[in-house]
């Protein structure tokens, strides 16, 4: 657990870089802090290993006061990912990884095998041996968060870890991090300017203001729902009516029955209405199209929200987009093997979330649905 | 090996002597100095000019004038050793400081983050990528020092500079070929060693390739 208590921080030349920040990030969950540049969330995050010393306030770690310890101490019980991953370039991967249990006082043979453990944990034992250079962004990026684990550190602070890597991969490592949090269940505190970020990651949301000033500080779902002003409003966006849908769980949904023909080509004549062509394994190939055409099947909804990989799984924002995106005005949904379960008419999605609306406080919490 | 008279062997071995030896403590006396200039900027606004300015004093005004200053006997090859530790100190106090500067921010950051103390992020991050930097710096000094060596023996300081001096008082051409070409290749073949030693302490500069 990590507690802000009244934390300020003025430098030397005057400026506010934080303003009486009070904040508990609780352990085993990600506490996000967000906001624009010069709000302090970057500052906020290094008081805790106190690479920034505050002026006023105090911080504790699972109830220690930070300012009682020796920093360079502190620093080793901490895990730190910082941005564009700051490996060390003279060192191989695993004696990146290795650099922390070195530190801590293993000898060099121990700490190796401590790093190869986090490696093989992380996917990337094959590159134990390449240099840093030999990397691409987003397994640097990967190597940086196994050198912050390989501390065994319970808390770990991520300075915008996944901010120098393209869209793409930025996803594929922000869903590696749910999955290792789902196993490690660290306290983590991270930094971002990215809210769509935030709101995938955070069990829990700060939003900070210029001047260090926090703005909001709730769950992912409330901060859509209810932002607490206009300048919280403005940052999470004009589409959060949408973007909340993906963690209202579709449990109540109704699936409909779809026509469907076992013939993955297509090759069995023109239907009267479009039509789900399965494949020898019951997955769904595409539609076929009352023009007698193979169509795009859409995004498909997975009912099943156990893997956290597929975006907007078991929640109404799959569902919605399941059956805005479908050529055939319907959604197809598949469960967790890819397996065809029904169709989902846009409808029946928003006449839940009416229903939803009378019983708001029904909502479930962000950590029920993703995980 | 004899030949014009002297012992060659002797002469390049005093030669070496004479340049690699304050090149090496030119550049541990230049190491805590640029070290300082890197972590202070009052220290860097003395020591970098200061420096800058020692090594437009002449080479032969240094020779005579540091056994007035420091007592030494006027042929000692000493007065040749310091003047071009002088030298050295003055090229590398600069090198040192930009090598240092020149180690990206997110590494120290992350050092630092990760828990090094200062010596430790010193001698195990900033100096080992300050190494090609220093290299280049190290280089210049090495083959400043094999030429000035050539100077002392204006004031009779053996090494292969005795044979130009020498050779040109005898109008022996061939003697004084000799010594040019000598001094000439020693520069060479210890200029190509620091770019091994240098080249050898950072495998990690030619891995781009093979992603």
């Amino acid at each position: 657990m990590i507690e802000f208590r009244d934390v300020g921080k003025r430098f030397a030349d005057g400026t506010v870089g934080l303003e009486s920040l009070t904040l508990t990030a609780r352990a085993g969950e990600i506490t996000v802090l967000v906001g624009p540049s010069g709000c302090g969330k970057t500052t906020s995050l290094r008081t805790v290993n106190r690479m920034v010393e505050i002026t006023s306030g105090s911080v504790h770690l699972d109830g220690r006061d930070v300012a009682a310890a020796d920093p360079a101490e502190l620093r080793r019980g901490i895990g730190y990912v910082i941005q564009q991953a700051g490996l060390f370039p003279h060192r191989r991967v695993i004696d990146n990884v290795a650099t922390v249990p070195v530190l801590q006082g293993l000898s060099r043979r121990e700490a190796r095998a401590r790093a190869a453990e986090v490696l093989e944990r992380v996917g990337l034992e094959a590159f134990a041996q390449r240099w840093p250079a030999q990397l691409s962004g987003g397994q640097q990026q990967r190597v940086g968060v196994a050198r912050a684990l390989a501390g065994d550190a319970p808390v770990l602070l991520m300075d915008e870890p996944f901010s120098a890597v393209d869209p793409v991969v930025r996803v594929e490592l922000q869903d590696e991090l749910l999955r290792l949090q789902a196993d490690l269940g660290k306290t983590i505190l991270f930094v971002t300017h990215d809210i769509d970020e935030a709101i995938r990651l955070g069990d829990r949301v700060a939003v900070m203001r210029v001047g260090g000033r926090l703005a909001q500080f709730a769950p992912p779902d409330e901060l859509l729902a209810a932002p607490v002003d206009d300048f919280v409003a403005g940052f999470v966006g004009r589409d959060r009516g949408y973007r909340r849908l993906g963690f209202v769980p579709a449990t109540a949904l109704r699936l409909v029955d779809l026509p469907t023909r076992a013939d993955a080509n297509g090759s069995s004549g023109v239907p009267e209405e479009w039509t789900v062509l399965l494949d020898g394994a019951e997955r769904p190939a595409a539609w076929l199209g009352p023009d007698g055409a193979r169509h795009d099947l859409g995004s498909l909804y997975v009912t099943d929200d156990h893997d956290a990989a597929s975006d907007g799984a078991g929640t109404l924002r799959g569902a919605l987009d399941a059956a805005l995106s479908s050529p055939a005005g319907r959604g197809v949904a598949v469960d967790g093997q890819g397996r065809y379960r029904g169709g989902v008419e846009a409808d029946d999605v928003l006449a839940l979330l009416d229903r939803g609306r009378e019983t708001e406080r029904s909502v479930a919490r962000p950590g029920d649905t993703r995980r | 090996m004899r030949a014009f008279g002297y012992d060659i062997d002797q002469l390049v071995i005093a030669h070496v002597l004479l340049a690699v030896v304050p090149v090496l403590v030119g550049l541990l006396v230049a190491l805590p100095l640029g070290w300082w200039a890197h972590r202070s900027r009052p220290a860097r606004r003395v020591l970098v000019p200061l420096s800058g300015a020692l090594y437009t004093v002449p080479s032969l005004a240094l020779i005579v004038f540091i056994p007035v200053v420091l007592g030494t006997p006027i042929l000692s090859p000493v007065n040749v050793g310091i003047t071009l530790t002088v030298y050295t100190v003055a090229l590398l106090v600069r090198s040192v400081a930009e090598a240092l500067d020149a180690v990206p921010d997110t590494i120290t950051t992350a050092a630092i983050a990760v828990g090094y103390r200062s010596a430790g992020l010193l001698f195990g991050v900033q100096l080992p990528l300050a190494v090609p930097v220093l290299t280049a710096g190290l280089r210049v000094a090495s083959v400043s020092a094999f030429s000035l060596v050539t100077v002392g023996a204006l004031v009779g300081i053996p090494s292969l500079g005795t044979l130009m001096t020498d050779g040109f008082q005898q109008d022996y051409t061939a003697m004084v070929v000799t010594g040019i070409v000598g001094s000439v290749v020693l520069a060479f073949l210890f200029d190509a060693l620091w770019l091994a030693l240098g080249r050898s302490l950072t495998p990690w500069t030619r891995a781009r390739t093979g992603v």
